[in-house]
């Protein structure tokens, strides 16, 4: 499997009048292509920093971010869709940004979009769809531009806990389907166990990587996993590394 | 969303006492007008207040009756509309532009904000001697002082409408590698269309403001013009009338923002 994307001791520090922060400290990992890797770490131990280094947003203060001339597509907490714009428009918007607003290009998006299911939405704005739906929606814009690697910053946290647990069934398969390589940023164990191949914990800010782990499920939709004895063991591992 | 038509009774029942609460709002607002109209013509007619200082509706439609037999009615309305629409558009659009400068660069924003903040606080009445001296005693003076009422206004309204855009989808348009003119038109703009519409309803009350105040200073005809009149030669018949214009035009203008944001608003947020 090609290397995707690697971190070489990277340390990123913010400055600010009241001092300076040191949100991640030589932190080194690689994601190959195909991989679901998901990172846990406590709350506030510079995640999100780690998703905008990776995407090139923000360069490290010190080491290397690595990636092979990839393409990224950034998914938030919530799902951003711009009221004023139908769902149609939205998943059009990354085409606009781009300039790459083809007849072909959204004949693809559109034909990605029907395929997920949003057929009958298109043409609606996203305040009359459900939380559910939005969030497919968003991720069907960041899929709109044929990224290579999808960049999952919490992406269900904003979700009520039922939905959230179908939601990510949806969004895994669909990332699956489309053969994507992803990287989950969560401090929800049990969602980055159901649908990660790779494991990594990351300490207290600054943030280091204390530990990495290879998960191998017989099975691979994230419901079906949860179910797997397998499932509350790593939950435990995760659980003490976390607390260290 | 479908919309549903085969209702319960008691969906019926709420409906109904909902158009009866509307209507009755509608009474109320109604009759307060007529019967304050009619205690007020009711006094004057019977000389309970004295006609001549308290005017009463029956001379303040005489009055206006009046200017408009000796053609002059439409020819102070005019006036005065003009200056308030000129300044009102001089304002609008130009606080808007400026607004988008300060938006784009952080430097500016910085450097300008103590003489936004004190601009703001300065009663631009006190310019008046200055206006007349650099603008003449035309409706330039007029169109000045209404654009400075509502110009510092309008800076302040946008720019809090545009540095309010939503941070998260500001990352989500750089992670897609938007240029800042991208983000502008695409995110900035459309996002503080509902600041806009607020800053416009603002500026309808401020241009107003400023026309009248501008016609006290120096003025040959317009409403404020009657007014200042009206009041030097103690005809209180023509300064009750000129208000009661005054009131009608304002309200038709706050009407036709109000309809503007009904059409350009049409999405719910």
């Amino acid at each position: 499997m090609k290397e995707v994307l690697r971190f070489d001791n990277v340390s990123m520090r913010y400055h600010s009048k009241q001092g300076e922060t040191v949100a991640v400290e030589d932190l080194s990992f690689s994601v190959h292509e195909g991989e679901f890797v998901a990172i846990i770490g406590p709350s506030g131990c510079g995640k999100t920093t780690l998703l905008s280094l990776a995407a090139g947003l923000l360069t490290p203060t010190a080491g290397k971010v690595v990636s092979s001339g990839i393409s990224f597509g950034y998914m938030l907490q919530k799902d951003e869709l711009f009221p004023w714009r139908t769902i149609e428009k939205n998943i059009f918007l990354p085409l606009e940004i781009k300039k790459t607003n083809t007849p072909e290009a959204r004949a693809r998006a559109i034909a990605l979009a029907e395929k997920y299911g949003l057929k009958q939405f298109l043409k609606n704005y996203p305040s009359s769809l459900s939380g559910g739906m939005r969030q497919r929606a968003a991720l069907i814009r960041t899929l709109a531009v044929d990224p290579d690697m999808l960049l999952l910053d919490e992406p269900f946290s904003a979700l009520d806990y039922q939905t959230r647990l179908n939601v990510c069934d949806d969004v895994y398969k669909i990332i699956r389907e489309e053969k994507k390589t992803a990287l989950l940023i969560t401090h929800d164990i049990s969602e980055a166990i159901s649908v990660a191949d790779k494991v990594l914990t990351l300490s207290r800010r600054p943030a280091r990587v204390v530990a990495e782990h290879e998960l191998s499920f017989p099975e691979s939709e994230p419901l079906k996993r949860r179910e797997n004895k397998e499932f509350s063991k790593w939950f435990e591992i995760l659980w003490r590394e976390l607390n260290v | 969303m479908k919309k549903q038509t085969n209702y319960s009774p008691a969906h019926l029942l709420y409906l109904k006492k909902y158009r009866r609460k509307n209507i009755l709002i509608n009474v109320c607002r109604i009759s307060i007008l007529l019967v304050l109209v009619g205690f007020w013509e009711l006094a004057a007619q019977l000389e309970w207040v004295n006609p001549f200082i308290t005017s009463s509706p029956s001379r303040i439609c005489k009055t206006i009756g009046e200017l408009y037999e000796n053609d002059t009615l439409f020819y102070h309305v005019g006036t005065t509309l003009e200056e308030t629409l000129l300044g009102f558009l001089i304002a609008v659009v130009s606080g808007y532009l400026i607004a988008l400068g300060l938006w784009w660069s952080e430097a500016a924003r910085k450097v300008i904000e103590p003489y936004l903040v004190v601009l703001n606080a300065l009663p631009k009445i006190a310019l008046g001697p200055l206006i007349i001296i650099w603008c003449g005693t035309g409706s330039e003076a007029i169109v000045f002082m209404t654009v400075l009422i509502g110009l510092i206004i309008a800076i302040m309204n946008m720019l809090n409408g545009f540095m309010a855009t939503d941070a998260n989808k500001l990352l989500l348009l750089k992670s897609m590698g938007a240029s800042k003119l991208q983000i502008l038109t695409k995110l900035v703009v459309p996002s503080s269309l509902p600041a806009f519409i607020s800053m416009l309803k603002i500026n309808v009350g401020m241009a107003w403001i400023g026309s009248i105040m501008g016609e006290y200073i120096v003025s040959k005809a317009g409403i404020g013009y009657l007014i200042v009149y009206g009041g030097q030669v103690f005809k209180l018949d023509l300064v009750m009338s000129a208000v009661v214009i005054l009131c009608v035009l304002a309200a038709i203008m706050y009407a036709i923002v109000a309809l503007i944001e009904k059409l350009v608003i049409k999405n719910d947020r």
